[in-house]
């Protein structure tokens, strides 16, 4: 039973992380960005290239300082792929005609052009990252949970909490909430939307750079690593309720649990059928996501 | 073609029109179109009739299809056999799916899937039990519809990007499914094979057979560029667009009686449909279908194709097919740096272009007029004259030419003002002048009446002075200066030095 949470709870704060970020850019910058699975790669890779350097340079490969190195690295290379996205389609295009569209085709290019040169660069092998909360096992009674799954869990708890109150008090949060809500007000009252928006892309890639992180001690970093957490957690953020935090958290624990439940009580190839078969029934009822009323505030 | 050039105009062609002879328009049988469009006029210049052909579009599209179905068969190799399939192949695809985003104004992205959908139906009941190739087509037609009637239900309720991220939810749950599936994808690592083949497989080494097959694809993509323009053009297109003219799409299309849900949804069946047989007809062409038909990868592909063309036109979908199809195929040994330059030609074509290729040309023609109204707008001077008050701000441009014409008098006149004029006029205010003078004295006559100098007799033969009319019924004339004059002539001179001081001062 423990087992089951600890998985369902690890799923959710990956899936959350990187839901939340796609949610984030969505509801202040009005731009939905399909390259954050090339965000995610891109955290992923300046990861491993950091353990790579630590590795040879100065042999070690194990210990606090790498870890922290490994996630830091992690979320500043992400935070800045992130900026990049920003600087190459929401900075020439924010202003002009159809931008929604516009936006959405320039950030898929982004990604088809950035998985390209990930090939080019590290070849389609995946990558290992460093096991950064290492490999004991904690014992609770007969059950025994990973240190990496309560490492993740606890990481992603603190990190989305740090985020949520960074958004709710303080002034650059106050500006994005006011973005949020009426981007061409906040303009009037003397928020910067450009400045705001390139915050906001960097603030979902360091999300993205952590989910990596924490995601490249299952599964390693490869090229095409960004596309499932990007189907995933843009399923999450449309269930939640794009814009939504809260309803984005929650779909988040809805969807890791379902898909926890799946895969120890059915088999994995369930998995997908029962997420999409949960997302249409939620978007059934409510067409705007769990937590979702911005679509009306916003359009 | 007569020879009559004007400016840019000189590029139209003209044929001339016999004046006694009928010109018979020749219309497509069953129909009141016609092939093309010609407008007979008048030369404006040489007063001669002529005909203006004014819509070239059915020829370029004569010429690109016919260079589309000859290319391959002139060069007979298999590797430009097996380009021009695909390419006809994914333009198949993409006009429909042109139809489904552009004219029903779903953003779909389950087109692929549709096509996947009518393609494993197909194989599969082609291998089960045996069902020849016609039937393949007509069950992937029924498929598609099918898959089409499924992905519409939800697209009642959502709409723009939740509908989007849905039907990409979709696609992945389709490959998913036949990758999990025994029966479907269970063989080759999800691909399915055996199906009945128009042509069969030995055949398919010779050359006639490669070139037959190639004919039939290109059939298909006939077909669906027929689809495209019966519904596109046709009455429901109409419907649609006027509905999506409007911000409000549903209320203002509901205010005029388009059921605009009903209209966007029959397109978007009859495209399904059409989607499920070019999947079936892919089935009987390659003897089955392969999971890349779901992957995400090549969904993407298609779109850059799309928006590389221009999003909404069916030309725009066919030639961005060609390009990337012809970059992805034609250099494979440049490894990934292929995708890397469509996904660079896509970038571009989002950030520099409004529409893709094709409405490239209507944003030149707009930067060109914007440049010519600011430029007009900007100019301060014309003819060597300065124009501070020609500006935006004066919508009557005849009203800038008067100003030009009378500054240009005064400019004149200010010229023949001499000593000799003024003491010509001092000698005898009244009578027969010289021509320079005469004119001067006509320019002061015409002048406004507000403020115009007149003489006033405070006693008759005693004495004169010089006023100012207000040029207001009621209101009296105010005296200029306290200057009285013994004379009739020497306060008319007086008038007429003051005219004369006003005249070179202004401007």
């Amino acid at each position: 039973m423990i087992e089951l949470i600890a998985s369902g709870l690890v799923l959710a704060s990956m899936y959350g992380l990187v839901a939340v970020g796609i949610s984030l850019t969505w509801s202040s910058v009005g731009m939905l960005n399909l390259a954050q699975g090339f965000v995610f790669t891109a955290g992923g890779y300046v990861a491993f290239l950091f353990a790579q350097y630590m590795a040879k340079n100065f042999s070690i490969r194990d210990g606090v300082l790498l870890s922290l190195g490994v996630v830091l690295l992690g979320m500043i290379g992400s935070a800045i792929a992130g900026l990049v996205v920003g600087g190459l389609a929401f900075l020439p295009l924010h202003d002009r005609l159809n931008f929604p569209v516009r936006g959405l085709i320039a950030t898929l290019a982004i990604s088809i052009i950035g998985t390209q040169i990930f090939m080019l660069i590290f070849g389609p092998q995946s990558k290992p990252l460093p096991q950064i909360f290492g490999i004991k096992r904690f014992r609770i009674g007969e059950f025994s949970i990973a240190y990496g799954q309560v490492g993740t869990i606890v990481v992603a708890t603190v990190v989305l909490l740090v985020v949520t109150l960074w958004m709710r008090r303080s002034r650059r949060g106050l500006q994005m909430r006011a973005m949020m809500m009426n981007p061409l007000g906040a303009n009037m009252v003397g928020v910067s939307v450009r400045t705001t928006g390139m915050i906001a892309l960097a603030i979902s890639g360091a999300l993205a750079g952590l989910a990596s992180v924490l995601l490249g001690q299952i599964f390693f970093v490869s090229p095409t690593s960004g596309v499932q957490p990007l189907i995933v957690g843009l399923i999450i953020s449309l269930a939640g309720g794009l814009g939504s935090m809260p309803g984005t958290v929650l779909a988040a624990v809805l969807l890791g649990f379902a898909e926890a439940v799946t895969a120890r009580y059915t088999q994995q190839s369930f998995v997908p059928f029962v997420q999409f078969a949960l997302v249409i029934a939620i978007l059934t009822f409510r067409p705007r996501g769990l937590g979702g009323v911005l679509e009306d505030v916003r359009e | 073609m007569s020879n009559s050039t004007v400016g840019r105009r000189r590029l139209i062609p003209r044929w001339p029109v016999r004046t006694n002879s009928l010109f018979h328009r020749i219309r497509v049988p069953g129909t009141k179109r016609s092939l093309l469009r010609f407008e007979g006029r008048y030369n404006p210049k040489t007063l001669q009739r002529e005909l203006i052909l004014k819509d070239k579009k059915p020829l370029f599209w004569m010429i690109g299809l016919f260079a589309l179905a000859a290319i391959p068969i002139a060069v007979g190799q298999q590797l430009v056999f097996s380009i021009f399939a695909s390419i006809c192949f994914f333009a198949a695809i993409n006009v429909l799916w042109t139809l489904i985003i552009g004219t029903a104004g779903l953003q779909s992205f389950a087109s692929l899937a549709t096509v996947g959908v009518g393609a494993y139906a197909a194989t599969y009941l082609s291998i089960t039990y045996g069902v020849p190739w016609p039937v393949m087509l007509v069950i992937g037609t029924l498929f598609g519809a099918l898959m089409g009637f499924i992905i519409s239900i939800p697209a009642r309720k959502l709409d723009g990007l939740y509908y989007a991220l849905l039907t990409i939810g979709i696609s992945e749950f389709c490959r998913s499914y036949i990758t999990q599936s025994k029966a479907l994808g269970g063989q080759f690592n999800g691909a399915l094979f055996g199906a009945d083949r128009i042509v069969p497989e030995e055949a398919m080494q010779t050359q006639s057979g490669q070139t037959i097959s190639y004919l039939i694809s290109f059939l298909v993509l006939l077909i669906s560029l027929a689809i495209f323009r019966l519904v596109s053009g046709g009455r429901i297109g109409i419907l649609l667009r006027t509905a999506q003219a409007s911000k409000e799409d549903e209320s203002f299309a509901a205010a005029i009686g388009i059921d605009f849900q009903r209209a966007r949804m029959f397109v978007f069946l009859i495209a399904s449909a059409a989607l499920g047989f070019v999947g079936a007809f892919y089935a009987t062409n390659q003897g089955g279908a392969s999971l890349s038909l779901f992957s995400l990868n090549q969904m993407l592909l298609l779109l850059a194709m799309i928006v590389i063309g221009g999003l909404g036109k069916a030309e725009g979908a066919v030639v961005g097919t060609v390009i990337v199809v012809f970059l992805n195929q034609w250099f494979t040994s440049w490894g990934p740096w292929r995708i890397v330059l469509v996904g660079v030609l896509m970038l571009a074509s989002v950030l520099y272009t409004r529409n893709g290729l094709f409405g490239l040309r209507q944003q030149l023609i707009e930067i060109r007029e914007r440049r010519k109204a600011l430029s007009r707008a900007t100019r301060t001077t014309r003819y060597g004259a300065f124009l501070p008050e020609q500006g935006p701000e004066i919508s009557d441009k005849g009203i800038i030419v008067e100003r030009e014409f009378e500054r240009a008098i005064r400019d004149q006149l200010r010229e023949w003002i001499t000593p000799e004029i003024i003491e010509e006029h001092r000698v005898s205010p009244l009578g027969q002048h010289s021509d320079h003078l005469e004119r001067i004295l006509n320019y002061f006559r015409k002048q406004p009446i507000s403020n115009k100098y007149v003489v006033y007799c405070e006693s008759a033969f005693q004495a004169y002075r010089v006023v100012a009319l207000s040029g207001i019924p009621g209101v009296p004339p105010r005296l200029v200066d306290d200057k009285t004059y013994s004379n009739l002539d020497e306060a008319y001179h007086a008038v007429f030095l003051r005219r004369i001081n006003d005249l070179k001062s202004q401007h």
